[in-house]
């Protein structure tokens, strides 16, 4: 549930964030980046996050999560080389802002997912007490 | 008398001249102009091209040429390959704003056309030969040119990585001025 509800929350996020960024700069990126593939990569993102907690969970590794943490903060910082080198289709006007859209975006899945930990893991943590 | 002289004088003078300007048949550019360049680790396209086109096929010596691109509408896709293009290290947009060229003769090719004329780009001027062809209504050229020659970039760092040959696509579609 955790992977799940941070998906959407990081697509709809996403998805905002792409209508008020081409509303305000007078642009259209909707050839390269559209609410499909934003809340595809989002939901995939979390649900790979929430995967890797369970793995910890589940071999009673759970001091590791801070490890998992800092890997995926890592990782969404080395994503954001993607939205730098990429070379868009030549019709596609201002290609200088596209990473101003696109590399926020690739911090929302990790901002959910961490942002809703203590949700979640207060859960987990009461689930196992009862158990 | 003389004014009579002087009239048939001035008639002739506008006729002939008339049919100079009919010799030379003016074109517009029509705006799904293309100019497209690759060359390794680069390519993109100019967005902005004006010019002045006269061409007839039966009399290529009152043809004329005459293209302006601006650098500041290069795209090739990406926002910092974009912006090194245009900063000094390149094309430097500031200072030599416009790619120019200019045509001086034209002359009649086995498959098509060709035009020599002065090349202008980043401040230095060269001649080239362009051959083109010209097909319903839509002029089309390929060719090469040497980024060195123009002083654009270097082979020095990571500028070494553009090949020094640069291929350009150019298509101009016209219409009757």
């Amino acid at each position: 549930m955790h992977g799940i509800t941070a998906g959407i929350l990081s697509a709809l996020a996403g998805v905002v964030y792409l209508y008020v960024y081409q509303e305000a700069m007078y642009l259209d990126f909707n050839k390269v980046i559209n609410m499909g593939s934003i809340a595809g990569a989002s939901i995939f993102a979390c649900m790979l996050m929430a995967l890797g907690y369970a793995l910890l969970e589940r071999r009673k590794k759970s001091s590791l999560k801070a490890w998992l943490n800092m890997a995926i903060v890592l990782l969404s910082f080395l994503s954001i080389l993607g939205p730098l080198s990429v070379t868009l289709p030549l019709d596609v006007e201002s290609p200088e802002l596209f990473p101003g859209l696109a590399i926020p975006m690739h911090f929302f899945p990790a901002m959910l997912f961490f942002g809703l930990s203590p949700f979640f893991i207060k859960n987990i943590h009461h689930a196992q007490s009862n158990n | 008398m003389k004014s009579i002289q002087n009239i048939l004088i001035a008639g002739s003078i506008m006729v002939l001249s008339g049919f100079t300007v009919q010799q030379s048949v003016q074109w517009e550019i029509s705006n799904d102009y293309s100019i497209e360049f690759s060359a390794t680790k680069a390519e993109g396209i100019f967005k902005t091209l004006k010019g002045e086109v006269q061409f007839d096929a039966q009399d290529l010596a009152a043809s004329k040429f005459n293209f302006i691109i601006e650098v500041n509408s290069i795209n090739t896709g990406n926002g910092i390959k974009n912006k090194h293009a245009k900063s000094d290290k390149w094309f430097d947009a500031e200072k030599y704003p416009n790619i120019e060229f200019k045509s001086n003769a034209f002359s009649k090719t086995e498959e098509a056309y060709s035009v020599r004329g002065k090349m202008k780009m980043h401040g230095i001027e060269k001649e080239v030969h362009i051959p083109f062809t010209y097909e319903n209504n839509v002029f089309a050229a390929r060719f090469s040119l040497n980024r060195l020659d123009y002083k654009v970039g270097t082979m020095e760092g990571s500028s070494k990585k553009v090949s020094n040959e640069i291929k350009l696509e150019v298509s101009i579609p016209v219409t009757k001025n």
